[in-house]
């Protein structure tokens, strides 16, 4: 099974309980109203269900008031100002989507001349076509953001984290669950306490890795902030990546060394294969590291390698927040990562069962 | 020549260059040889810059010296070393002697026993009400309200730090106004913005709480929780003492945790104010950086963040031998 299939089945699974969901709710309500007709449910016991269910919608929501606020504010234009409150009250007065054009900018395909030669041959032809665009910015606002622009350091440092973390991760966590060697416990053990004090220490030790970029000369360098994300990556998942392996049946791997494989072909042709959802999911958790980190990036980076969080908090530092404008690029910036979020929450909750250090 | 051949030669090179012994080690350790590289790396990014911050931390460096080329050679730290030179305690002298350091200090306590005991009782009480048998669709809430861990961390402080607006615009004044009062500087107020980190930290920890203490719920066993009910115990008799005495052990484990991270907080005191008004809501590694970048002060910075990771530290082994963390490790 590829990792598209499998994900394409999970979201699949998904959708079709979505859609059944309401049609099995309906049964429920009949059920109740049916059981309540003829005596059999206690209608006292029905309405405390109903009423706690009703208080507990009303608590889920004003806890996430924050995000549906600023939502809001990003739906009432670029303009939503500091001083009035109507612009930022919890019922939309308006919709204005400038805020959101503001961020994304043009959307176009941009023009090109192509050359191509044939090969030992003299023919030349040019193939060229305009730029098409799909939606021109400046019909709606006076100026865009460097929304692109961070995005593209984003997805660069983010590609390159990922590169470095499974060349170091996916070898180390085949060899921790697999192989037998010196040390081994005690690595595990020492990687699973770093998962979770390594991010203090990082924040206490910033003054040096500043000092020590800095005398080498690799400030503002994607490549070395990549790296630096990856090893700090390290720990997490490779002890999330050995869990994954561990629960992959070891009969495959008997069976491919009774028929003379090597063991590096069972490693490459089996087990990987076989972990290749645990992969995915450590390359999302991967990949959000470059996306989400911000203190290590605003102190090293400079304004034209600045990435997505250093850019959106470059909005706000000015004196006078222009909040429609920040809303929007929040958003943008940050509704992906939910959508992955709500995709691998279920195995997110399984990885905290703390049942890893087994074996 | 096929490819297996070249590998064969390259094998039999291999053999004839490489002693016998070396070969044995080589095959005995292989798969140490796997590791190696990722936690080389992660030495390198962690331990070095620790180690670093320990030297640092006796030198006067500013970046008047630390920048400049130094003697360069083995105690130069092959060029890495400026010009900063040795002043033995004299950073922690003055650190320690620095009110401001002592104050840092306990604000930064008093932050981490308020927010601990804030999110241990928000999160127990969410993940109570987000498994009641009385609460219908609780698997969907309970997806949609741990969306706040999901949030990248920059993107809820800074939402934060707008609700907390000392305009009117902010959603805490638009709230104090509804509520008949007049608006309030929230973050110019020092205990005003001490209470709106503390909300906000809380805002953004619950949902580990949470997901923690629900496993633990669900493991409290029926059996149990029926004798009691046949047995005629009330709610809250009930829940002190069938559910308490099962979810004990990993709440402690969740609580000790997160109290580490509260204890090296960041930016929710960066963003908000930079730790003011007046420098009095500095937590320690804030005030740290603050000392270092703000004040060009490399030693005295890298002496508070070596005070604070010793105070974190000797926290976790008291934290560890109290709690018996390990033990949460093998599972609760």
């Amino acid at each position: 099974m590829t990792v598209r299939e499998w994900f394409s089945n999970k979201i699949r699974n998904d959708v079709r309980t979505v859609v059944q969901k309401p049609a099995e709710w309906r049964e429920d309500v009949a059920y109740t109203v049916d059981g309540m007709r003829r005596g059999t449910i206690d209608p006292l016991d029905v309405a405390k269900t109903v009423l706690a269910t009703l208080a507990t919608i009303v608590f889920v929501f004003v806890l996430l008031i924050p995000v549906y606020w600023i939502f809001i504010i990003a739906l009432q234009g670029e303009g939503a100002t500091l001083y009035s409150t109507d612009s930022a009250g919890l019922i939309p007065s308006q919709f204005d989507p400038a805020a959101f054009v503001w961020v994304i900018g043009d959307i176009a395909i941009p023009g090109a001349i192509v050359g191509i030669t044939i090969p030992f041959t003299d023919i030349e032809f040019y193939i060229s076509w305009p730029r098409i665009v799909f939606l021109d910015a400046s019909n709606y606002v006076d100026s865009t953001s460097d929304f692109p622009r961070y995005f593209r350091n984003s997805m660069f440092i983010s590609f390159w984290t990922v590169v470095f973390a499974m060349l170091m991760i996916v070898p180390a966590a085949y060899a921790f669950s697999r192989r037998e060697f010196a040390g081994r416990m005690k690595l595990l053990y020492g990687y699973i306490l770093f998962t979770q004090v390594g991010a203090g220490l990082g924040i206490a030790s910033v003054i040096a890795l500043y000092t020590i970029f800095s005398s080498m000369g690799v400030t503002n360098n994607r490549l070395v902030l990549a790296f630096y994300y990856a090893a700090m990556a390290v720990p997490f998942n490779t002890w999330l990546l050995k869990t994954y392996m561990d629960s992959i049946p070891t009969s495959l791997e008997e069976a491919a060394i009774m028929d003379g494989a090597s063991p590096f072909r069972v490693a490459w042709e089996v087990v990987l294969p076989l972990a290749k959802p645990g992969i995915a999911t450590i390359f999302i958790f991967i990949f959000l590291v470059g996306w989400m980190e911000f203190i290590i990036a605003q102190l090293i980076l400079s304004p034209e390698h600045y990435t997505l969080p250093v850019g959106l908090f470059s909005l706000i530092d000015e004196h006078n927040v222009p909040w429609g404008q920040f809303s929007a690029f929040a958003l943008v910036y940050a509704s992906p990562v939910v959508f992955i979020y709500m995709f691998a929450q279920r195995y997110i909750e399984d990885g905290f069962s703390f049942g890893g250090t087994k074996g | 020549m096929s490819l297996s051949s070249v590998g064969d030669r390259t094998r039999e090179r291999y053999q004839a260059t490489v002693p016998e012994h070396v070969r044995d080690r080589l095959e005995e350790h292989r798969p140490l040889l796997l590791v190696l590289p990722g936690l080389i790396a992660f030495s390198l990014f962690m331990f070095f810059p620790l180690a670093y911050t320990i030297y640092l931390s006796f030198t006067d460096a500013e970046p008047a010296t630390v920048f400049q080329d130094g003697p360069g050679g083995l105690t130069g730290f092959f060029g890495l070393r400026g010009e900063e030179s040795f002043v033995g305690l004299e950073n922690y002298i003055a650190v320690f002697s620095d009110p401001t350091f002592w104050n840092s200090l306990g604000v930064t306590w008093l932050f981490v026993i308020c927010s601990v005991a804030l999110k241990v009782l928000f999160g127990v009480g969410i993940a109570m009400i987000m498994t009641s048998d009385r609460v219908k669709g609780r698997r969907y809430m309970r997806s949609i309200i741990i969306i706040p861990w999901a949030l990248p961390p920059i993107f809820t402080i800074t939402i934060w730090s707008g609700i907390f607006s000392s305009a009117q615009f902010g959603l805490a004044n638009q709230a104090v106004i509804f509520l008949g009062f007049s608006e309030q500087a929230w973050l110019n107020d020092r205990w005003m913005a001490f209470a709106s980190y503390l909300l906000t930290e809380m805002w953004l920890a619950y949902p580990f709480m949470v997901i923690i203490t629900v496993s633990a719920l669900q493991a409290v066993s029926d059996e149990l929780m029926d004798a009691a009910k046949v047995d005629g115990a009330g709610y809250f008799h009930r829940f002190w003492h069938v559910t308490v005495p099962s979810i004990k052990r990993p709440v402690m484990f969740a609580a000790i945790l997160t109290a580490a991270a509260s204890f090296t907080q960041f930016l929710i005191p960066y963003v908000f104010n930079r730790g003011g008004p007046n420098r009095a809501n500095e937590l320690i590694v804030l005030h740290g950086y603050q000392e270092a970048f703000n004040f060009n002060a490399y030693g005295a910075g890298a002496a508070i963040m070596m005070s604070a990771v010793a105070f974190i530290g000797a926290f976790m082994i008291v934290a560890v031998w109290k709690g018996r963390l390990a033990e949460g490790v093998d599972g609760p």
